[in-house]
């Protein structure tokens, strides 16, 4: 159980990565000044702010304040968000599962479509078809999304009209239940294909401008990693055994050109993540991204904060993901010591 | 033809191999015209330098020319595999040396014509390759036995089925695991309750070869060697899985690219051992690829001199090293120190290896040599016979074309 043993040890980072995150965490958006602002309209008097200034323990000192937040953390609190009118905790996990829908549906397009795409040109190196993925990689890479995602929505929404905004058609949305929160998943749950094109029809817009990115990157890294492996003594000693070249290519370069890749596959979740934020306003998407924006323009102390210290552990646990493939990849790597 | 007057099939026979590289400064002709026999059953030894196309030429036996940039520019290499012996039709008797088999002129093809499908039947089947360094050359993400089963998936599928007791005409899926060449869907296909038994028993007959051929190089415990990857074994070990991999299908031919160049010299010489045992078994014929002089002369039935991508002696192991003809094979032996030689006088050649772009008609070791004249400079020496089993591309022995002879009785240089 040697594995096991390593993702518990790994994993009891966790708590103090969690403390140390929300000290950091706490004192930076502090810096920014009081989160009463949020809480307070214009009509209020001198006693009902000090009331609410009370209510939130915004009286009391800095590192007072900070242990009431680590204790409502504790005990399922995250505060109260200005910007979604509700509990942080009761708003997340809906904005959450929006954005892990667009999150994955792009991710797992890059993923698949950067790996084909880079052992494609990889194994075709300096032909037309590396020179035609190269222009399509360097584009996808050098595309800012705001841009990239408004152009897409210029043409498919504005001007032919076929794509929609949003995440979903209202009435369709009202039709099914949405147990999960990822509409996809709810349609096929539902038994509804209305519901699933509709959830489908309304990420391909969003999925293909964050995703763009992503390919790109995966796809460069992957043709560059081949190229290299392409090179290697095993690659022909393969060949002297007679082996077609399909197997020469895909059962041993492309698994040993994975190793490299697996690792920036890992850092482009952090670029997925980051670029949700983008995609989410251009195309209004209900998730995460867009809440953190409008939280961050409203000083909405409360939601940052969760956010953050959820995207370190989410961090944490993709490392972690990225080092088990790894080891699993290349025996070479051994786990723990 | 050469060595024509020496009985015994031939195994291969090169004929006037040329293999250039395209370089940003013209056409490299990194093997340039070279001709030789490799007979059955026999061990040719290829010395040279570092650069003079001994594996280029070594590799042109499997096509294994990174194209582009390396131009398979002219000749050929023409293959005789082995078939069942015409004299005693597989019983074994002496023209076969007891195996029942020998070299068949019949079945003689170009390897340099072949479409790559026949070329890739005869890679790891017929014509088999040791590489330099076994820590490159084995795969770092696959178990050693995985390594050693593809041999056996890609050549010896029915024989896999016949030993896993499944029938011949067996198709599907499971002939498709035993090739090696998966289609999509075949892993759901396999993992179908009655289909997993038919997989589960050619795995384990794929898993008696390759202990078998693990066997045959001395390994102990092969079984558990299967498991291994390359890093868990020392350089001995995974040498000895490259050969096991490499005789598995009992070729005609092994190409062996200086195996144990990244050995220590005891692992080295058992290494050796263990190549001529096997090969004297089985009257595999070897082309062995070094630039040890000393370790060429004591397992070479013949030795071939190659020098800037022309042979330019040729004989048996004997004539060559009592009796060097060429002054680049005298420079190289006079080379190798022996226990006399005082500390801190190494002899070596003056000058160093020709560049071979767009060489000029005239000897390639002008330059270099000690006895060079004018002729030298003006002609390009070929190989000519001194005896019947000993040729050398050297004015010395045959008059220029001018009729001038340059001597050994008179320095030039």
């Amino acid at each position: 159980m040697q594995l096991r043993d390593y993702i518990l040890r790994r994993l009891m980072v966790l708590p103090v990565l969690i403390i140390g995150v929300s000290i950091v965490v706490f004192t930076l958006t502090r810096v920014g000044g009081s989160p009463i602002g949020i809480y307070l309209s214009h009509e209020m008097t001198p006693d009902e702010v000090a009331e609410i200034e009370a209510r939130f323990n915004l009286d009391k000192p800095v590192w007072v304040q900070y242990l009431y937040w680590i204790r409502g953390i504790a005990m399922g609190d995250f505060g109260w968000s200005g910007v979604a009118a509700a509990p942080v905790a009761d708003v997340f996990p809906l904005k959450l599962a929006a954005t892990m829908e667009l999150a994955l549906a792009s991710g797992l397009v890059a993923l698949l479509l950067g790996i084909a795409l880079g052992t494609y040109a990889g194994a075709r190196r300096n032909r037309l078809p590396d020179h035609v993925t190269r222009i399509v990689a360097v584009s996808g890479a050098s595309l800012p999304q705001f841009w990239f995602g408004i152009l897409l929505l210029i043409i498919f929404w504005a001007q032919i009209g076929i794509a929609p905004i949003g995440r979903s058609d209202a009435t369709i949305f009202a039709s099914i239940a949405h147990p999960t929160g990822l509409y996809t998943v709810d349609a096929i749950l539902a038994g509804s294909p209305a519901a699933f094109w509709d959830a489908i029809w309304h990420l391909v817009l969003p999925s293909v401008t964050l995703g763009y990115g992503a390919t790109a990157i995966i796809a460069r890294m992957m043709r560059s990693a081949l190229v290299e492996e392409l090179q290697q003594d095993y690659v022909d000693a393969a060949r002297a055994k007679g082996l077609a070249e399909r197997i020469v290519l895909k059962r041993h370069a492309r698994r040993n050109a994975l190793v490299p890749t697996v690792t920036v596959i890992g850092l482009t979740f952090g670029f997925l993540l980051q670029g949700t934020i983008t995609v989410e306003i251009i195309f209004r998407w209900p998730g995460l991204g867009r809440w953190m924006a409008d939280s961050v323009l409203r000083g909405d102390q409360a939601t940052l904060m969760t956010y953050v210290l959820f995207t370190s552990v989410l961090f944490l646990v993709v490392n972690l993901i990225v080092d088990l493939v790894y080891a699993n990849l290349d025996r070479r790597v051994t786990l723990g010591k | 033809m050469l060595d024509a007057k020496h009985g015994g099939a031939t195994v291969a026979s090169v004929r006037d191999l040329k293999v250039h590289f395209q370089s940003k400064r013209g056409v490299v002709h990194a093997v340039d015209g070279v001709s030789f026999d490799i007979r059955d059953g026999e061990t040719l030894g290829l010395v040279g330098e570092t650069g003079c196309g001994k594996s280029v030429t070594g590799r042109s036996f499997l096509r294994l020319l990174p194209v582009p940039p390396g131009i398979l520019a002219g000749g050929s290499v023409m293959f005789n595999a082995h078939a069942v012996c015409t004299s005693c039709e597989g019983t074994g008797c002496e023209t076969c040396e007891g195996t029942g088999r020998k070299a068949s002129q019949d079945r003689s093809v170009n390897l340099l014509g072949i479409p790559s499908e026949d070329m890739r039947r005869i890679r790891g089947d017929r014509i088999a390759m040791i590489f330099q360094d076994p820590g490159k050359a084995l795969n770092p993400t696959l178990p050693v036995g995985a390594q050693i089963a593809e041999v056996f998936l890609q050549h010896r599928t029915d024989e896999l089925i016949a030993l896993a007791g499944l029938p011949a005409d067996t198709v599907g899926a499971v002939r498709r695991f035993a090739s090696q060449s998966p289609r999509f869907g075949d892993g759901w296909l396999l993992s179908l309750p009655g289909v997993r038994a038919q997989r589960r028993r050619v795995e384990e007959a794929l898993a008696t070869m390759v202990a078998g051929a693990l066997a045959e190089t001395q390994v102990p415990n092969p079984a558990k060697l299967m498991a291994r990857y390359p890093h868990e074994l020392s350089g001995g070990m995974r040498q000895r899985v490259m050969i096991a991999q490499a005789l598995a299908c009992n070729p005609d031919l092994l190409i062996a690219d200086e195996p144990t160049t990244a050995l220590d010299v005891t692992v080295e010489a058992r290494i050796l051992e263990l190549i001529r045992n096997l090969q004297q078994r089985r009257k595999t014929s070897v082309l062995y690829i070094s630039h040890d002089l000393s370790l060429v002369r004591r397992i070479s039935d013949r030795v071939a001199v190659m020098y800037a991508g022309r042979i330019v002696e040729i004989g048996t192991t004997a004539e060559v090293f009592a009796n060097p003809r060429h002054p680049y094979t005298r420079g190289l032996m006079a080379a190798v120190p022996g226990a006399d030689t005082p500390r801190g006088k190494l002899a070596a050649i003056r000058g160093t290896v020709p560049e071979l772009v767009d060489p000029a008609a005239a000897c390639r070791f002008c330059g270099r040599c000690p006895y060079e004249t004018g002729a030298c400079r003006n002609n390009d020496p070929f190989l000519e016979a001194i005896t019947p089993s000993h040729l050398v591309a050297c004015f010395i022995d045959h008059p220029a074309p001018s009729g001038e002879r340059p001597s050994y009785d008179r320095a030039t240089a």
